[in-house]
């Protein structure tokens, strides 16, 4: 027997699952809450930072790794979450060399999807100062090649290799701005299942058509 | 031949040994083996007085009030030092410390503005005695609160004193220690863990250190008494790796109290085992953080959990309970064991008890490591301990807490110092980090600096920290280069509030403190960056030609 929890969000009263996130059960009615690190079938890792909702009387909390509470009041959409939120996104934007034309994940991109969602206003980007440099393309796997100016390093490709194809090839290197994902490329312990560039949820992993 | 016994100690801590500390020992030794003094003279080592500047250090009987210090003791001082004691000799006055305004010689170690207005307890021992030897530390009444807490308490009326002495944690942010004991006490299971973290990756704090390599006893005694407390039998002291001293003081310190009992499977025969191990950190700033730390023991990448999370004290380390604390949080254990939680509590302000260590540097008069009450005022801090702003020039600001700390402006000297009044101003504890600046210093290129820092040590694995501590840093280099843009004030303080409330980890939630609280006090100098593409301090080389402060000083140079 499973035990139901209900709760409201954005006024709407839901029933979910008891142990179910407030991220998830928001997705499940339909109401989008921006994210990029959560994906459906790993942990929730709180790393993004974009999922911030309010619950009860103001406290902020990243709504993925928050299990839902009976009697809880949720809003995904206040001047609060507005204010710390927009700046991350255009933060992000304005760090992500891409066009999106020419990019293969263009159309199921996750940061698309988000942008559309908050209705990102250029001028706005325009303020930040845009890195200088690109950094090159890391084509050391066999299977795929690693783009770190599109990436967002939401970690999903690393957990699903530790936790889904159960592997951990990849490995976070450096620190600050140039933090990256390493592959590693002929000592990879990859076994090119390409599980995680599946998972990617920008175009960061992109499989090489050999 | 000498009448009276005397004690000479020479501080061996990292900042004397660097101005040639060690050779002075063994000079002073030499001499007083070849004048035959040896029964009349006792010589040993300390750890840090606090007061590195005026290193070396030599002490002559430092525990009477007619007690002699002599300042930058050189190798050619040494037989003048030793002739001293000779029947006739006079102290060498040479090296008596002077009053920085008056020039005034002060020959007495306790008459000096530095030491008079410290309280000492964390510092209690430190530059007294040796520590190299234990029996040094036991002559201090040294391991009597292990005995009292073994024999005379439970663990339930011991974590009952820490609650009552209302001691909060000096590792950063504050929290009560006596509830973290608590936690990690009814947290079930028999295998717990007790931590002492000593990463220290402030760049300019030295507070740990100079405890570790003081009196690394007291924090062993704290730990087998938190390990005791809250029913763990394994401690691990996570030391930065760039402390050698430290590290050698401490396993020096790890083997005495093993031969002495004070570690091992059954101290002083009441049954109870406790050891400490030595991990040696992995080197970033973010492993001090204690989920990260915790992380990096278990050998993996230090990157901070996310909240909501259980608590360390429930899942901790290999996921047992785990009682974390920071070096001066344990160093305080003994005495408040000893003395009791009311001789704690009756020193600080309502909310903040005991006393608080800085690092005091940068444009004062006395720079170096002190302890002073909670709720001392800053001015006391800045103008009675620390003598002043050297060279007639102004106060401009005080930036407290490390690199995530604020600048607190001149209006607020009479503010006094603990948890709360610091975290109102903008600023924090922190690591007790204090760096007093003067007219000449630019704010902006102040918070460029610690923002420079924090961008780089960000872990990486959050947006708003990695990418807008970046950001902020590359706003604020334009500005300083004379590419501000109008808009410039506003969008740091849009992302500043951003990066603060959205960070995942306290170094990306206080990372923009510096600039938030130097827009907040120093808007104009802002403004003139921006809009007149001029330095008002003169410190910025890109908008220096701009700068009439400069050229004035040139002029007065040319006199
Ligand atoms: C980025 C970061 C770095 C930290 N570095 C240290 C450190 O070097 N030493 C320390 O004791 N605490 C440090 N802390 C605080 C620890 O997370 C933790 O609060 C503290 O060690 C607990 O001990 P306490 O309760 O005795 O203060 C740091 C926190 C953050 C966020
Ligand atoms: S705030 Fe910075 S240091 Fe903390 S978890 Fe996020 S990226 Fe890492
Ligand atoms: S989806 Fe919740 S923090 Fe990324």
């Amino acid at each position: 027997m499973m035990d139901k929890v209900s709760f409201t969000i954005d006024g709407l009263e839901v029933v979910v699952d008891n142990g179910t996130s407030v991220l998830e059960a928001a997705l499940r009615n339909n109401i989008y809450i921006p994210h990029l690190c959560y994906h459906p079938d790993l942990e929730a890792r709180g790393a993004c930072r974009l999922c911030i909702v309010e619950i009860g009387g103001g406290e902020l909390v990243t709504s993925c790794r928050m299990p839902v509470e009976s009697g809880m009041v949720v809003k995904t959409k206040s001047p609060k979450i507005e204010k710390i939120i927009r700046p991350v996104v255009e933060l992000l934007i304005a760090d992500h060399h891409a066009s999106c034309a020419s990019c293969p994940s263009s159309s199921h991109c996750e940061l698309q999807k988000l942008m559309a969602h908050l209705r990102i206003d250029r001028r706005r980007v325009r303020r930040l100062r845009l890195p200088k440099v690109k950094a090159p393309l890391d084509t050391t796997n066999p299977c795929f090649d690693y783009d770190p100016n599109k990436c967002v390093l939401c970690g999903i490709c690393l957990q699903t290799c530790e936790s889904i194809h159960r592997v951990s090839a990849l490995y976070y290197v450096g620190r600050g701005y140039t933090t990256r994902i390493a592959f590693y490329g002929d000592k990879s312990r990859c076994e090119s299942c390409r599980e995680c560039v599946t998972r990617c949820p920008v175009g960061a992993l992109i499989s090489r058509k050999t | 031949m000498i009448k009276k016994q005397y004690s000479l100690t020479v501080c061996q801590g990292t900042g004397c040994i660097s101005g040639g500390a060690e050779d002075i020992f063994s000079s002073l030794e030499d001499e007083i083996d070849r004048l035959n003094l040896g029964e009349g003279i006792r010589i040993k080592r300390t750890g840090c007085h606090g007061f590195c500047q005026r290193g070396p250090l030599v002490v002559v009987d430092p525990e009477t009030s007619s007690g002699l210090f002599y300042s930058k003791v050189a190798p050619g001082d040494v037989s003048d030092i030793i002739q001293s004691f000779l029947p006739g000799g006079k102290p060498v006055e040479r090296l008596f410390y002077r009053d920085p305004a008056s020039s005034k010689p002060i020959p007495n170690y306790h008459d000096i503005p530095f030491y008079r207005k410290q309280e000492r307890i964390v510092l209690r021992n430190c530059g007294h005695i040796d520590p190299e030897d234990i029996d040094d530390y036991l002559a201090t009444g040294g391991y009597q609160a292990l005995r009292k807490a073994l024999f005379e308490m439970t663990p339930e009326q011991i974590i009952a004193e820490v609650k009552q002495s209302g001691l909060r944690g000096l590792g950063g942010a504050g929290f009560p220690a006596g509830r973290k004991w608590e936690a990690t006490f009814r947290a079930g299971g028999n295998e717990k863990y007790v931590i002492c973290n000593a990463d220290e990756g402030d760049p300019g704090a030295f507070q740990d250190r100079s405890v570790l390599e003081a009196d690394p006893h007291s924090v062993l005694e704290g730990m087998v008494i938190a390990g005791y407390a809250v029913g763990a039998r394994r401690g691990f002291i996570y030391v930065r790796a760039e402390y050698p001293l430290a590290v050698k003081r401490l396993r020096i310190a790890i083997t005495q109290a093993r031969d002495k009992g004070f570690l091992g499977r059954d101290i002083l025969g009441s049954g109870f085992g406790f050891d400490i191990e030595i991990f040696r950190g992995a080197g970033a700033f973010v492993c001090g953080e204690s989920t990260a730390l915790v992380l990096s023991i278990e050998g993996k990448r230090g990157m901070p959990k996310p909240l909501p999370r259980p608590r360390t004290a429930e899942v901790g380390l290999w996921g047992k309970p785990t009682l974390l604390n920071n070096v001066k949080t344990f160093a305080n254990i003994p005495l408040i064991i000893v003395r009791g939680s009311e001789w704690f509590a009756s020193r600080g302000t309502e909310t903040s008890k005991g006393t608080a260590i800085f690092s005091l540097t940068g444009k004062v008069a006395n720079c170096g490591l002190i302890e002073v009450p909670m709720g001392t005022r800053l001015r006391e801090i800045i103008f009675d301990i620390g003598g002043g702003v050297p060279g007639g020039k102004a106060f401009k600001a005080v930036q407290t807490g490390g690199p995530s700390g604020g600048c607190i402006p001149a209006s607020l000297l009479d503010m006094p110092v603990d948890f709360d009044s610091l975290t109102a101003a903008g600023s924090m504890m922190g690591s007790g980090g204090m760096v007093v600046m003067d007219e000449d210093t630019c704010m902006v290129d102040v918070a460029r600096y610690f923002l420079d820092f924090t961008q780089r040590e960000s872990c990486g694995q959050c947006i708003p920290c990695r990418v807008g501590t970046k950001q902020m840093f590359s706003v604020l280099d334009d500005i300083t280069t004379g590419q501000g843009r109008p808009e410039d004030i506003d969008l740091l303080l849009e992302l500043g509030e951003s990066v603060a409330g959205t960070s995942l980890c306290a170094l990306g939630q206080t990372a923009p403190n510096p600039v938030l609280t130097t827009i907040r006090y120093f808007r104009d100098e802002y403004e003139a960056h921006i809009h007149e593409k001029r330095c008002p301090a003169g410190v910025c080389q890109a908008l220096v030609s701009k700068t009439p402060s400069l050229s004035k000083r040139e002029g007065e140079g040319d006199k």
